[in-house]
């Protein structure tokens, strides 16, 4: 090995030591399993589907870091329309501009997916409220269920308790400090944030975050990063958080 | 004797006229005749002629003879004695015995008919076209002399019914004699409103009323259904008679042992206290409890301090128990599937995080849950009936001793099912454990998880017939069902299926015709193994295909009830028995299932019957003409809760068993409350203008009270009257020609012709 190669190997590893802690924090320590879950965003017509696209991975691994789910690292991109979409029981929609609407055949699908186990993130990219992405996604959820809105999830939901017990609501600014959602029976299968979650997740190439979070900064992104985490605990356990049997556990942590 | 009586019809005016005009008319003849005749002659002719006219006018009237003849009839009269069981109880406290009980009802009634010279059943022969019968549920005629011969066996009293049935059979000129205690337990027992009996009937009341000394319970009423753990409440009265500031226990058993005990204070002649008792059942089937009260000084009625019933205990849902190894679709749809079932009640434990994970937050941040390892597995683990191991691995949580008692359970009886996924079978360490042996697969440590190719299900011989694969009742729309549920991604490959397989792994791969669900048996306790964790596609990709997620819903609640061994899944199931009577026979069915759940007729059955005692009677059943349907016959012999246990093998290896359980009573209810009812004997006797009478003040008299009684009712003698009319006869009219033939002798001789 000659000095110039020495020095490239060096500066690598300085580099990846110094310059990525979070690359090198969020590599898997576990045995790699079967992939249990896939992050699958929604692709549609019109707006932008895909304002983040670097902030799936970054949770992906903090999802493998935290927890015992083997998630495939990067995102599965698909449109309601496609064959394989039940293949994937998690889905996340995101934009920041109006986006035209879904045709029947894809309301239809995306009625039956959320009427029987499947789960919906909605991220509002823009976090204008009736602007844009919001006035959107409003409108074509009211079509899935109509008669159904939106309403604020309350601070003992399960999706706020399936991992962390979330008292804040991340994300890359604090639109609403809380959740909305869409109750079926007894589940959620629809939950909205405009917080911009995507925006606080995302990371460029070189592990850089590629947005500040305000006002909250690096806490307020970790708020972001716990609350997909439980929001994807919370589609593949359901309630599973308000079994009797966790809620003593619960109930004296947080009044700690 | 003749009477004479005036029916002619002719007005009087014109009788009087008539009358008058032959007065005219003799006057006008005495004085015609008087010119040649002397007065004596006038007089004796006109005399002659006034007697015709006078007999002309006798006809007038109508005369005629009524002739009377009277029968004197021979009065028919129904006697009816009642023979039911009441009338075994004593009539009354033999005061000669210092209050000891007396001799029965029935036999007290025999004796009053037998004593005397003269018996009572002969005077009653001798003076009334007598007709006998005995009645308890039915009317049956016997012969006056066959009386002494009765016993008190009926198992209850029509007394209102058979009244009706017998005054209608024995004419207007009958009267009834009913001997009774008047206890009616038929359909009717009141006399409705306004009824009445067409013939006197007159009532004999048996047993004292005072001084009768009882206490019983009565009027129970328990649930036919409880549930496991939860607390049954029943109500019942104690009743009692002549034991005013007495005080009796009441004890409420199960079987043989006591559950709990009551003191009962009695503070009034005629005492009734309504209570309630209650009881949280633990085990599942058929419970058999007593309520008694024993038996006092002095009681006349010793079979109604005591009452049997039964209560079928059934687990009100079925505990399942599931340790998941990490979350996954496959927990998200098994839950799923579970929650919307209202029979089951699940517990879950998903381990969100292992031991090498990183949190970046305290403990108290998160909603972890330690895992309760020491009160699922030395605790809480009886309390459950399933325990689904899903894609779990005991290794980096507990020691592999816990499942030793994971083993035990499914002996006595428990279900477990494991499922696949890269944590179970030989990639979870299973091999090496307790489980082992346990599970319907045979895992050696080499087998493998892989997650990739499609993998459909192939339904086998097995899973045709039985019920956890059984997703449409028809046999080909269930096996084309199975063709249409998507394929699967993932397989646990074992060294072999050890159990029944009910699904093969089908398509190309490597794991092609391996065994893909099996189930199987251990101990008391059924074994489930499915060789994937992936059938939550079985759901959601089919809704996604447009199909139904019931095919994965019910093969999940299948399972479970498979595993929990509900009886609807038994392949041995005793039919429901009805409610059977002392003494007649019944029918007991079952029905055998092979372990690939067909029908046999090959099966070795034991059919057991245990007495409300506990005593065990073997019963033989046979095999119908039906396949798989057998029949044992048994016959209770007296009232009381029995216990049903039958089980079945095939070629010495057991198909299962079942309990079931039945009642013996009689309909009636006669011990249950053995007071003489002589208020309702007086009121039959009043509405049918007949008479009561108590049998101990039955003397010579009263039978002249009866016959005049019935005499006033209809009299007993038949008025039989003949008229002859007079002036219709000819010879009736022989004084008028005799009358006139004088005359006319006369007129001659004296020269008037």
């Amino acid at each position: 090995m000659n000095r110039r190669s020495f020095l490239c190997i060096f500066s690598k590893i300085v580099l990846t030591a110094g310059l990525l802690p979070g690359i090198a924090r969020a590599s898997h320590p576990r045995e790699k399993g079967p992939i249990q879950f896939v992050f699958a965003q929604i692709k549609y017509r019109g707006g932008d589907w895909n304002p983040h696209p670097l902030s799936v991975t970054p949770l992906m691994e903090e999802l493998m870091l935290r927890t015992s789910v083997e998630a495939a690292a990067a995102r599965h991109e698909v449109n309601l329309t496609d064959r394989d979409l039940f293949n994937y029981p998690f889905l996340y929609i995101t934009g920041r501009y109006e986006f035209e609407p879904f045709t029947e055949e894809e309301i239809e699908t995306l009625r039956l997916f959320l009427s029987f186990g499947g789960f919906l993130l909605i991220d509002d990219g823009l976090g204008q409220q009736g602007y844009g992405f919001d006035k959107s996604i409003r409108r074509e959820m009211q079509r899935v269920f109509p008669g159904n809105s939106f309403k604020r999830l309350p601070t003992g939901h399960a999706a706020l308790r399936s991992y962390y017990l979330l008292r804040r609501i991340g994300g890359m600014r604090v639109v609403s400090p809380t959740l909305d959602g869409l109750t079926v029976g007894n589940s959620t299968p629809v939950v909205y944030c405009q917080n911009n979650l995507g925006g606080a997740w995302e990371r460029d190439q070189l592990g850089k975050w590629t947005n500040t979070c305000t006002p909250g900064g690096e806490e307020q992104r970790r708020d972001a990063f716990h609350l997909g985490i439980n929001l994807i605990l919370y589609a593949m356990t359901e309630n599973y958080k308000e079994d009797l049997i966790h809620v003593p556990f619960i109930r004296k942590r947080l009044t700690r | 004797m003749k009477d004479l009586y005036f029916v002619g019809s002719v007005p009087w005016w014109l009788i009087a006229l008539i009358a008058f005009g032959s007065l005219a008319l003799l006057a006008q003849q005495f004085f015609s005749l008087r010119r040649r005749l002397s007065t004596g002659q006038s007089i004796f002719l006109v005399f002659l002629r006034a007697c015709v006219y006078g007999l002309l006018l006798f006809f007038l009237f109508g005369p005629a003879l009524v002739e009377t003849h009277v029968t004197k009839l021979r009065r028919p009269l129904t006697v009816l004695i009642d023979d039911s069981q009441s009338m075994t109880f004593p009539a009354g406290l033999d005061r000669a015995q210092e209050g000891e009980p007396g001799p029965s009802r029935l036999d007290l009634v025999k004796e009053k008919l037998a004593e005397g010279q003269e018996p009572l059943i002969q005077r009653l022969s001798r003076d009334y076209d007598l007709q006998v019968y005995r009645f308890g549920t039915s009317l049956e005629p016997i012969a006056p002399h066959s009386v002494p011969q009765l016993t008190a066996q009926d198992q209850g009293t029509r007394l209102l019914e058979l009244l009706q049935v017998a005054a209608k059979e024995a004419g207007s000129q009958s009267g009834i004699l009913v001997f009774s205690d008047g206890i009616a337990n038929g359909d009717s027992q009141k006399l409705a409103a306004g009824s009445t009996f067409p013939v006197p009937v007159f009532t004999v009341g048996v047993g004292d009323t005072e001084g009768f000394t009882d206490v019983r319970v009565t009027d129970v009423r328990a649930p036919e259904f409880a549930f496991r753990g939860r607390e049954f409440k029943l109500d019942l009265t104690v009743q009692a008679s002549g034991m005013k500031d007495k005080t009796v226990p009441l004890y409420f058993n199960r079987g043989r042992g006591l559950v709990t005990s009551r003191t009962v204070r009695i503070d009034a002649d005629d005492f009734t206290q309504k209570m309630t008792l209650s009881f949280t059942p633990t085990e599942i089937g058929p419970h058999s409890f007593s309520l008694s009260i024993p038996t006092q000084a002095g009681e006349q009625i010793t079979q109604n301090n005591s009452k049997n019933f039964k209560v079928e205990v059934q687990r009100d849902k079925i505990r399942v128990l599931t340790l998941s190894g990490s979350p996954a679709w496959n927990y998200r749809f098994l839950r799923m599937a579970m929650k919307q079932d209202p029979l089951i009640e699940l517990v879950s434990f998903v381990f969100l995080r292992t031991p090498t994970d990183s949190v970046d937050v305290p403990d108290s941040q998160l909603s972890l849950i330690p895992f309760p390892i020491d009160d699922i597995f030395l605790e809480e683990l009886k309390n459950f009936d399933v325990v689904f191991f899903d894609d779990f691995s005991h290794r980096a949580y507990f020691n592999p001793v816990y499942l030793d008692n994971v083993k035990d359970f499914v002996r006595e009886g428990g279900g477990l099912a494991m499922l696949g996924g890269v944590r179970s079978f030989d990639s979870g360490g299973y091999a090496d454990s307790a489980l082992r042996e346990v599970l319907p697969v045979e895992i050696d440590g080499k087998g493998s998880y892989h997650a990739h190719g499609s993998i459909p299900p192939e339904l086998t011989a097995s899973g045709k017939a039985h019920p956890i694969t059984r997703l449409l009742p028809d046999p080909r729309a269930n096996e084309e069902a199975w063709t249409k549920v998507p394929p699967l991604t993932s397989f646990n490959q074992v060294r072999a299926g050890r159990g029944q397989a009910l699904l093969r792994a089908g398509g190309d791969g490597p794991s092609k015709g391996s065994p893909l669900l099996t189930v199987g048996r251990f101990g008391k306790g059924r074994t489930l193994a499915l060789m994937t964790d992936d059938i939550w596609r079985w759901n959601f990709i089919a809704v996604g295909n447009r199909q139904s997620p019931q095919n994965h819903l019910k093969l999940i609640r299948q399972s479970i009830r498979w595993l929990a061994q509900e009886p609807s899944f038994e392949q041995v199931q005793i039919r429901p028995i009805p409610l059977a009577r002392p003494g007649e026979k019944i029918a007991i069915k079952l029905r055998v299932l092979k372990d690939d759940f067909m029908p046999t007729h090959r099966a070795s059955v034991q059919l057991r019957v245990f007495g409300p005692e506990g005593e065990p009677s073997l019963v033989a059943a046979k095999a119908d003409s039906e396949e798989g349907e057998y029949t044992g016959e048994y016959t209770p012999t007296r009232e009381g809760s029995y216990r049903v246990e039958a089980d079945a093998s095939l070629g010495g290896k057991p198909l299962g068993k079942d309990r079931s359980s039945f009642s013996a009573a009689f309909p009636y209810g006669e011990a249950d409350d053995g007071r003489p009812r002589t208020e309702l004997l007086k009121t039959i006797a009043e509405s049918s203008r007949g008479a009561y009478f108590s049998i101990n003040d039955w003397n010579e008299k009263t039978l002249e009270q009866i016959a005049a009684k019935l005499e006033s009712h209809a009299p007993s003698q038949i008025v039989e009257r003949r008229q002859t009319q007079l002036w219709s006869t000819l010879w009736t009219f022989l004084p008028i020609l005799v009358f006139l033939c004088v005359e006319w002798w006369m007129r001659r001789k004296w020269g008037l012709l």
